[in-house]
């Protein structure tokens, strides 16, 4: 299979800190991907580099034969929180901005996904509840036609209902080709969803194997997952 | 559907499919649901859906049409050797739980015709 995203020797220091170290990960088309770590693990660091977001890095970070951030973030879809707009933006304003910003944003895709989600387009984000914040987050990354989305611990904090429709919404407008990668701290709420799990531990990658072959040991997600921190609860 | 997170997701959509066949839920002929549409309901990855079909595919229980989806056989014969395959894991869970309990496996009839008998009052 044709790789999609190769990051190779992938080291980022921020503040004289080591937040990512040697970090290597491969993957191909058509994928649903957990990356799972830690809170602190380097998660999003790893995927604000992958985006093209976080700079001065060390290493490779090869999408579809590109290296350039500018054309990196062309090929995938990244929605970093909603941080560079003010609480009073209504969401069609947020909506103006992206179809401004990115040409493969489809607003009747969106509109689509905002009914989907049950969103108003004349709400402020000030109005939103954590869950419809993420909702809306979603909704706007899976607008655009891409071949990478990274979901960013999109399950944080929200309710059962909101984590339901996210859900449902990643089966129904995933496209074949596509892989979406999700970065989560707890694997159960989306284990049932994944091809492939990626573990993040001590600033690098640790390992990156298929779904179906942990179960294949008859053993689940969650238990290979913390099967990597065993050694610290008997400290 | 809550799927056990220790098995091979294709595998228990399979078991899953064969189940509602062997229920009449899904008949001889039929078009089963689409590939997304089964995701949606049982909460799984596309991809994990189509290898389960493939795989039944390559059995034969279902069928594919071109462009149209996929189809129950109607081979009835196949059908009914599908239902004892089902009806023989169940038998199989049912002998190794009652091995647990140390219940021997010739004492198995006897005790099954008793239970039978003061289930009937």
């Amino acid at each position: 299979m044709n790789d999609l995203l190769t990051v190779k020797d992938l080291t980022y220091r921020k503040n004289q800190k080591t937040i990512l170290k040697d970090a290597n990960l491969n993957l191909s088309s058509g994928k649903i991907v957990a990356l799972l770590g830690e809170n602190g693990a380097g998660k999003t660091t790893l995927m604000r580099i992958i985006a093209g977001v976080a700079k001065n890095y060390k290493g490779e970070v090869n999408l579809e034969g590109t290296t350039k951030e500018a054309a990196r973030k062309a090929k995938l879809s990244f929605t970093d929180g909603l941080t560079g707009f003010s609480d009073s933006t209504k969401i069609k304003d947020v909506v103006k901005f992206y179809a401004t910003i990115f040409q493969d944003f489809d607003e009747n895709e969106f509109d689509e996904l905002r009914k989907f989600m049950k969103l108003d387009n004349d709400m402020k984000l000030s109005q939103l509840s954590r869950g419809m914040r993420e909702k809306l987050i979603i909704a706007l990354t899976f607008a655009r036609k891409a071949d990478l989305y990274l979901l960013d611990e999109p399950f944080g904090g929200i309710d059962a209902m909101a984590r339901k429709k996210i859900i449902n919404s990643i089966i129904l407008w995933k496209d074949e080709k596509a892989t979406i990668l999700i970065s989560d701290h707890f694997v159960n709420e989306i284990s049932s969803l994944l091809d492939e799990v990626v573990i993040v531990k001590d600033h690098t990658i640790l390992e990156h194997k298929s779904a179906d072959d942990i179960r294949q040991n008859h053993e689940t997600i969650e238990e290979y997952y913390e099967s990597f921190y065993a050694d610290e609860d008997d400290e | 559907m809550e799927f056990k997170d220790n098995i091979p997701i294709y595998l228990q959509i399979e078991q899953y499919l064969y189940r509602q066949i062997a229920l009449g839920k899904m008949k001889a002929g039929e078009k089963i649901p689409s590939v997304r549409k089964l995701a949606l309901e049982l909460t799984v990855n596309v991809n994990t859906v189509q290898r389960a079909l493939q795989q039944m595919n390559d059995q034969g229980i279902l069928y594919t049409k071109r462009g149209e989806g996929n189809f129950v056989t109607e081979d009835t014969e196949l059908l009914a050797k599908t239902k004892q395959t089902l009806i023989d894991n169940e038998l199989d869970e049912f002998v190794q739980n009652m091995e647990k309990l140390g219940v021997k496996k010739e004492n198995l009839i006897t005790i099954l015709e008793k239970y039978l008998k003061k289930c009937e009052g």
